[in-house]
């Protein structure tokens, strides 16, 4: 397998991946997509959670082989028990089957063209005079040494290949959730919305998540800031005691740590790419980063082609560029939320959920949140509380 | 200075999430589908993979004099 040599080299085939080999793939460009994992998809580190807008956007087929269920929305819960339903008429979103969604598209990219290795794992970039020429890797025992043109480090939270390319992708551990999950089999929840029950006691900066898969059956699961002293199971276990939910029925465990407060600067160097969890693209108020892979990954794509379209590198820089420009703009005034909810006292979060499900929840679905916020402005208990009107006046 | 620690794994508890080394600032771990391996001379005792693992399977143990 020695002296490969390709146009790009994608390491990592989860989501950010596979949507970079495909597309640069399709573009007519020699491509080979790496994982570490014998599966591609297996373990995964996601509580599956998807807008149903990523399939027509990104061109991925609405395939029922990686679709468990279709939810109509949302129900959330304030520590105190307040509740706010936010419900469509159509489908909102899906709860996918990661393991068989990134093996499929990780197929698509090798239909496109691609070249995909699992059970191959990068160990460290190739430098020559200076420049990152290719990567070395281990497919099962055998060492491979994969010349390209252009690296991309889609290589999750770890980020190892894109550090070792000289890419700074550190954060703070304060900027990082620690999450834990089972997928069991749980009653008494509409399995045609997602839960989510905040409070700090119950899941300190994050939340507890039911997400089902199933009518008795969903991915249960907890993120909390990375670095609480106690651990992300701590807190789930807890949970599930004190609302006499029997945890008996465990068909899988999942752990992962994500990042959740801020993006990384620069995702080009050289001709080395940074996407999806290694560039921390992920949206920092609830977690999920499929999307912004996606996202992410459709505008590395559009550049690599380019650049090697015109035979010119410095092109890659675009992508740095486009991204902050359209995605990472608005990440970054998610993020700044996000913040702002990190403040929010138990009490606090009882009053905002308990005036939300009195107010226009049609616009609350439609992300209408300054009005959210102005009727807030107007309840009583906030009106008394200059903390209050301080934070949400952060929000405007 | 941090006290000077060597990390250690429960491979029990361990799910080989990585999550431990994506919060390390050094790359002194690194997690293979089949092993967790710590790199002593990288190590800077922050600690943080301690604190951040999902399910406690990480703790520290002191390094001798000379270590």
């Amino acid at each position: 397998m020695n002296g490969m040599k390709y146009d790009v080299v994608v390491v990592g085939a989860g989501i950010a991946g596979p949507i970079v080999a495909r597309n640069v793939a399709k573009a007519g460009f020699s491509v080979l997509l790496i994982d570490k994992k014998p599966a591609i998809g297996t373990p995964k580190q996601c509580a599956e959670g998807i807008s149903i807008k990523v399939f027509e956007k990104y061109d991925i087929p609405y395939d029922r082989r990686f679709i468990n269920r279709e939810i109509y929305g949302a129900k959330l819960y304030s520590p105190s028990g307040y509740e706010l339903e936010l419900r469509y008429k159509d489908v909102s979103g899906v709860i996918l089957e990661r393991k068989v969604f990134d093996k499929m598209l990780a197929y698509y990219a090798a239909k496109a063209g691609a070249d995909v290795l699992a059970r191959t794992e990068a160990l460290d970039v190739i430098r020559k005079d200076g420049r990152v020429v290719g990567i070395k890797a281990k497919h099962e025992d055998e060492p491979i040494e994969i010349q390209a043109d252009v690296i991309v480090a889609a290589d999750g939270v770890e980020s190892t290949i894109a550090r070792k390319a000289g890419i700074n992708t550190y954060a703070p551990p304060h900027e990082f959730d620690s999450s834990y999950e089972y997928e069991m089999l749980i009653e008494g929840y509409d399995p045609d919305l997602i839960h989510l029950w905040f409070g700090n006691e119950v899941a300190p900066r994050g939340y507890v998540w039911v997400f089902p898969k199933d009518e008795d059956r969903a991915n249960v699961g907890i993120g909390i800031n990375s670095d609480n002293p106690q651990t992300a199971k701590y807190y789930l276990d807890k949970w599930l005691k004190e609302n006499n939910i029997p945890a008996k029925k465990l068909l899988e465990i999942n752990v992962g740590v994500v990042p959740v407060g801020g993006f990384v600067k620069e995702l080009v160097k050289d001709n080395v790419l940074v996407v999806g969890d290694a560039a921390r693209q992920v949206n920092p108020m609830h977690g999920g980063g499929m999307a912004e892979a996606m996202g992410a990954g459709t505008i590395a794509s559009k550049w690599i082609v380019k650049a090697l379209e015109e035979e010119n590198l410095a092109l890659l820089k675009n992508y740095t560029t486009e991204w902050w420009e359209t995605d990472g703009k608005r990440l970054e005034k998610v993020l700044k939320v996000r913040k702002v909810t990190e403040k929010l006292t138990d009490e606090d979060l009882d009053i905002f959920i308990q005036v939300l499900s009195g107010a226009d929840t049609e616009k609350i679905a439609g992300g209408d949140y300054g009005e959210v916020i102005k009727a807030l402005l107007k309840h009583p208990k906030v009106i008394l509380s200059p903390r209050r009107i301080k934070l949400l006046r952060e929000l405007l | 200075m941090p006290e000077k620690i060597r990390v250690v794994v429960n491979e029990d508890k361990c799910y080989l999430c990585g999550g431990c080394a994506g919060v390390c600032p050094t790359l002194a771990i690194n997690v293979s589908p089949s092993r967790w391996e710590f790199f002593q001379d990288k190590c800077i005792y922050c600690r943080i993979c301690i604190t951040a693992c999902p399910v406690g399977a990480l703790s520290a143990e002191p390094l001798e004099v000379g270590e």
